[in-house]
């Protein structure tokens, strides 16, 4: 495991003031490197013929980025978003190692630089290497001057689906603990390495072919800012967002994380969004209702975020026993955790670190193993995939083992 | 393998080769007639032919007793010179001795040669296993005699060097067999309780018609002619019940089957795999610990330029945190101390020891232009 020494300073270098000169560059934009600026586009000799013979005419960073577009072959196409495709790719020389690329968008408004939330995902993916962190392979430009991410391929999806998928997946405390405890991990190693995800939920949750989470989509991970620099509230999906975002806060820390850790924990234990709002006021009422009104009491103050509102009916803030009821199946040790992370003032909601040090963790029952742990159950997925038959998935490996084994005589049984 | 023949071509090979499976190995039954005392059936209704695994060389019961119940002697086969024991002796099972022959060299090998898929690391052994196996099989069945003897030694040095294994395989293979055994009774009982049970149905349906056919007759006579269509209606309805009703049966049987199956071949599986290693105690940091090595973090470790934000409401209520600050500031000082690019060389997305020093550079520059901020 490869535990990263870098952490990408602290410069905000994908501020539209400064130009990003071309993605040409493997490095992150963090570093500037010397030849920085005005990367030649490709002559378009050599974009015809980017083979051996045009290699001569090539500078050597572009180059590099040939030698590394090379690297992978890129296969059909897995998904389509607003602001990126995903292909599935595999390594040239070993087409079982299976890779995601994920190809991203030439935006309108980014005519000139690249988006900013490829240039938040490229420089934070590429500093974290952690198990619990999707793992940035490799990056390069293709032809038009797109940039394409390789990413490590994690086939059995993310764990809103297990949540969702209420008939056909079962899991107890043990696997909750399991889960939880990997994405606590992946935050934890965020926050010490001074990156504020920002989009924790589970559906940024993928899982690995042997069962582990993995966090991924930095695309509004920032690192902390120094004090007086002001960072925007308008992050982290709605319903895993905290008051202090929904109030307005300006200058916050990694707690704004831990608030959506507790919100996918209590997903997880009564399988659907535990404060679903459909706006933002609404979600405001609902964390009133649910959790408690924020005060001047519990949260001094509170009342000075710009954009405060409350319901005018003040909730006293629930304690641990209100909590039983829903969300026992945790144990005690469980909810205690849960409550200690949605408390509603950032500065008495507990750590990333003091969560792993919780006592929740060293009770019974014991995480489950992450080969044993729940996965998408078969159906018609399972069929779509037999038919078409990806190699390098566990699955299919294990189910034709019969057919590749050379026929034994035996005659043993003949008498 | 091009020292495999077809299998026609094989039997005449083993035929001609080798002085045990000499021409002498015939069918036993085409003429009835003990090539030893030239005995025929028609003399002796009962005459039984034996063989002894030695030669292969037939001969009748009568012959056995004669020649050999005072202990070893020759086989009365002319040119063969084994010493045969009235032990030996067994009828064959089939009735082409070269058939017979091989089946017991089979046996033989695959007693010592009982490794089963789950031994090896990749099918590929596994497979290459297979062929070794059978290369040295073909050996023993139907080489030449030097290839034979060789074969028989290694033969015979495998089961020495390995006792124990063999011995253990051999265990679980019963096992497994025993397993299957049980397996295939419960399915057979299975089937034949179905088949019971569809006859009882039909019978039953059988009844039932002639029952409400009758009844049907009873109250055309009567003249009712409205209540027919009714026994009629009741008489399908009985029997779409118990249609459905068998169809539940037959589901729950078997499901019990089933279960009771899988849970035979999963036992079967669970008691070949190795058990896991016990895990020790749950790390909830996975082993990791980012405790600075080069300096110590106080709590409470400022800096002036700091002050004023930390009395500023708007820091206080958000959540800023200012220890945060000081650890990544402690961080970002200390960061490329004891940082070696020869070292470096090998982690990272495969950066050259150019493109590390680059971007240690790049990174010392961003530093520079930080405090300058």
């Amino acid at each position: 495991m490869a535990v990263s020494p870098l952490v990408a300073p602290t410069s905000d270098a994908f501020k539209p003031s400064r130009p990003i000169s071309s993605p040409f560059k493997r490095q992150t934009s963090a570093v500037p490197s010397s030849n920085g600026n005005g990367t030649p586009r490709y002559p378009p000799a050599a974009r015809s013929a980017p083979g051996d013979g045009a290699a001569m005419t090539l500078d050597p960073i572009e180059q590099l980025n040939e030698d590394e577009k090379r690297k992978y072959v890129k296969g059909k196409k897995l998904g389509e978003g607003t602001y990126a495709n995903v292909y599935l790719g595999h390594v040239r020389h070993d087409p079982s190692t299976l890779v995601a690329i994920k190809k991203i968008k030439v935006q309108q408004q980014y005519q000139d630089g690249m988006a900013p939330d490829a240039v938040r995902e490229l420089k934070y993916l590429r500093e974290l290497q952690h198990p619990n962190i999707i793992s940035l392979l490799s990056v390069f430009s293709s032809k038009d001057q797109n940039l394409n991410l390789v990413l490590e391929y994690l086939p059995l999806g993310d764990l809103e689906m297990l949540i969702r998928d209420v008939d056909r997946v079962r899991y107890g405390a043990g696997d909750i603990k399991a889960w939880m405890g990997m994405l606590t991990r992946a935050v934890w190693f965020c926050h010490d390495n001074f990156v504020l995800h920002r989009d924790i939920k589970p559906n940024n949750l993928l899982i690995a072919a042997d069962g582990e989470v993995k966090l991924a989509d930095f695309g509004l991970a920032r690192s902390f800012a120094d004090p007086g620099r002001r960072m925007t509230a308008n992050v982290i999906t709605r319903w895993y967002r905290p008051p202090e975002l929904l109030f307005g806060a300006r200058h916050y820390g990694g707690a704004v994380d831990i608030w959506s850790v507790g919100m996918v924990f209590a997903e997880l234990i009564i399988r659907a969004p535990f404060l679903a709002g459909n706006t933002e006021v609404e979600q405001i009422a609902l964390i009133c209702k649910q959790i408690g009104t924020p005060t001047e009491d519990n949260w001094p103050g509170v009342t000075q975020l710009r954009e405060y509102t409350v319901p005018s009916e003040v909730v006293p803030v629930w304690g641990k026993e209100a909590y039983m009821g829903r969300f026992g199946a945790v144990g005690a040790d469980g909810v205690d955790l849960l409550v200690r992370t949605v408390a509603l003032d950032p500065k008495k909601r507990i750590t990333a670190r003091e969560m792993l040090e919780h006592r929740w963790w060293r009770t019974d029952p014991k995480p489950t193993r992450k080969e044993d742990l729940p996965r998408k159950s078969g159906g018609e997925e399972k069929m779509g995939a037999d038919l078409k038959r990806r190699n390098g998935i566990l699955d299919d490996e294990t189910n034709n083992r019969g057919a590749k084994v050379a026929r034994k005589l035996d005659f043993g049984q003949a008498k | 393998m091009s020292r495999r023949a077809p299998p026609g071509a094989r039997t005449a090979a083993a035929a001609s080769s080798g002085s045990t499976s000499s021409s002498a190995l015939a069918a036993i039954n085409t003429e009835d007639m003990c090539p030893v005392c030239k005995t025929i059936r028609y003399l002796n209704k009962d005459m039984e032919f034996l063989i002894n695994p030695e030669c292969y060389h037939s001969m009748c019961s009568n012959c056995v007793n004669r020649l050999f119940n005072d202990g070893p002697n020759q086989c009365p086969y002319a040119g063969c010179h084994r010493t045969l024991r009235r032990k030996g002796f067994r009828s064959a099972f089939f009735g082409d001795l070269a058939v017979e022959r091989e089946v017991d060299i089979r046996r033989r090998v695959a007693a010592v040669f009982n490794q089963v898929e789950d031994d090896f690391e990749t099918l590929r052994d596994y497979n290459n296993y297979l062929q070794m196996v059978e290369d040295l099989t073909f050996d023993l069945v139907s080489g030449t005699d030097a290839q034979r003897r060789a074969a028989e030694a290694t033969l015979q040095q495998w089961e020495a060097e390995h006792k124990a294994d063999i011995e253990r395989n051999r265990k679980a293979g019963k096992e497994a067999d025993e397993q299957s055994r049980r397996r295939l009774a419960a399915e057979r009982e299975a089937a034949r309780q179905r088949r019971f049970e569809a006859l009882r149905e039909a019978e039953e349906e059988k009844r039932e018609r002639a029952r409400s056919r009758e009844e049907e007759l009873d109250s055309l006579a009567q003249g009712e002619a409205g209540a027919a269509g009714g026994a009629q209606r009741v008489q399908l309805k009985k029997r779409g019940q118990a249609a459905a009703s068998r169809a539940v049966e037959a589901a729950v049987k078997s499901d019990v089957a089933a279960a009771d199956v899988g849970r035979l071949s999963i036992r079967g599986l669970k008691e070949k795999k190795k058990a896991p290693p016990p895990d020790g105690p749950y790390d909830p940091f996975g082993g990791l610990d980012f405790m600075p090595s080069r300096y110590k973090l106080r709590p409470g470790l400022t800096h002036p330029g700091v002050e004023k934000y930390k009395v500023d409401p708007a820091h206080i209520t958000g959540g800023y945190n200012f220890d945060e600050y000081a650890a990544r500031a402690m961080f970002e000082a200390f960061a490329g101390l004891g940082v070696f690019i020869e070292d470096e060389k090998e982690v990272g997305i495969g950066l050259s020891a150019g493109e590390v020093a680059t971007m240690s550079a790049g990174i010392a520059a961003v530093g520079d232009k930080m405090e300058l901020d």
